[in-house]
């Protein structure tokens, strides 16, 4: 399974769902694919589960999404107990589990490539609807179809190793500006002021 | 901790603002979790690390809530990397509620605690997180209420350390 061509196809899927991405190719992929205001590149390892839980938690209405990879994971196991307990209805993780640290350039193998299994850990956790998806018919179905689902989901997509995202161009936003957009976006379609931001 | 001050505590944090709370409990100021999840104002968030604790605060705090994080000053040191990334680098407020164990004012430091008390503050320099020491309950509204204005001014996080009355 390719990472872009999933993506590509939660792209056109797109309307007013928040997506959060971590630091890893499929935030320069999804960059690429994807100019909605309500795309929130974090560009850190094993923070956007994180955040995507914070923000589904604080817009319970809203569907929440987080791209995120086998390394930011295993950076932060411990987010899948505290998913496992909270369970927000509106959050689906999909983790594109290439099994290499691709961003080390000598694509060191992860722990997901030897014994460790991602989807059975946070089944362990609690996390009720975990599977691995390992091809693109899979994916498109049960990984598309939790998009409706008032539940939260955890998918493990397991892809090839594509160097694509080296090819394409990086984001031309910088964090800070990204981050105004997407609090800005909120601010238009929830109706309703974000405190810190600054009003002149 | 007195429960009057545990009262005047929370009391002081739902006047500031604070209405989202991610928390691992510690020794020091755990009475103010009974009285936050018994609050229908504030929701209070379980977590198991102390980096989420920054992190889902931090999605709380862009999706339009005033978010604190409890934790123990030990989290410090657990949430350095989401408290630079998070906090600082993509600029989130939060406000810190850390109990200072271990400090020179904790009344209940020792040989078990005097390290990690030693270093939270050089911590806390080091990536650039104000604070404030609170010690007794003198202005305690004033002084969070001013943390929160702070850290929504700076637009990262900004830290209170409670010892001294706190940590009775």
């Amino acid at each position: 399974m390719i990472r872009y061509e999933c993506l590509q196809l939660l792209a056109e899927k797109m309307t007013d769902q928040l997506v959060v991405t971590s630091q890893s190719g499929q935030r320069i992929e999804w960059s690429h694919l994807s100019r909605h205001e309500g795309n929130l590149l974090v560009g850190m390892m094993g923070c956007a589960i994180g955040v995507a839980t914070g923000l589904a938690l604080a817009l319970p209405h809203r569907k929440v999404i987080a791209l995120d990879s086998d390394g930011s994971v295993l950076l932060s196991l411990f987010n899948l107990a505290t998913l496992g307990n909270l369970r927000p209805k509106n959050l689906v993780v999909y983790v594109f589990d290439n099994g290499v640290y691709s961003g080390s350039r000598i694509s060191y193998p992860t722990a997901t490539s030897g014994n460790t299994d991602l989807a059975a850990m946070a089944q362990g956790a609690g996390i009720k609807n975990a599977q691995t998806i390992r091809d693109f018919e899979e994916f498109k179905k049960s990984g598309v179809a939790a998009l409706s689902k008032n539940e939260l989901s955890f998918f493990v997509c397991k892809v090839e190793e594509s160097l694509l995202h080296r090819e394409i161009p990086r984001p031309n936003t910088d964090l800070a500006e990204n981050k105004y957009t997407f609090v800005r976006y909120l601010e238009r379609t929830e109706e309703k002021v974000i405190p810190f931001i600054g009003r002149g | 901790m007195k429960d009057e001050l545990a009262k005047r505590l929370v009391q002081s944090l739902k006047d500031a603002g604070i209405n989202f709370v991610t928390y691992l409990p510690e020794t020091r100021l755990s009475q103010i979790v009974p009285l936050i999840r018994d609050d229908p104002d504030m929701e209070l968030i379980a977590v198991a690390n102390e980096s989420e604790a920054i992190t889902i605060a931090a999605g709380a705090t862009l999706g339009g809530k005033q978010a604190a994080v409890y934790m123990e000053n030990t989290g410090i040191y657990t949430a350095c990397y989401p408290l630079v990334t998070v906090g600082k680098q993509l600029g989130v407020p939060l406000l810190l509620v850390i109990a200072y164990l271990g400090g020179v004012p904790d009344w209940r430091n020792s040989f078990l605690y005097a390290t990690i008390g030693k270093h939270s503050v050089p911590v806390l320099d080091g990536v650039g997180i104000d604070h404030t020491l609170l010690e007794d309950g003198d202005k305690l509204e004033i002084k969070v209420k001013d943390a929160v204005r702070a850290a929504n001014s700076l637009r990262g996080p900004y830290a209170l350390l409670f010892a001294g009355e706190f940590s009775e």
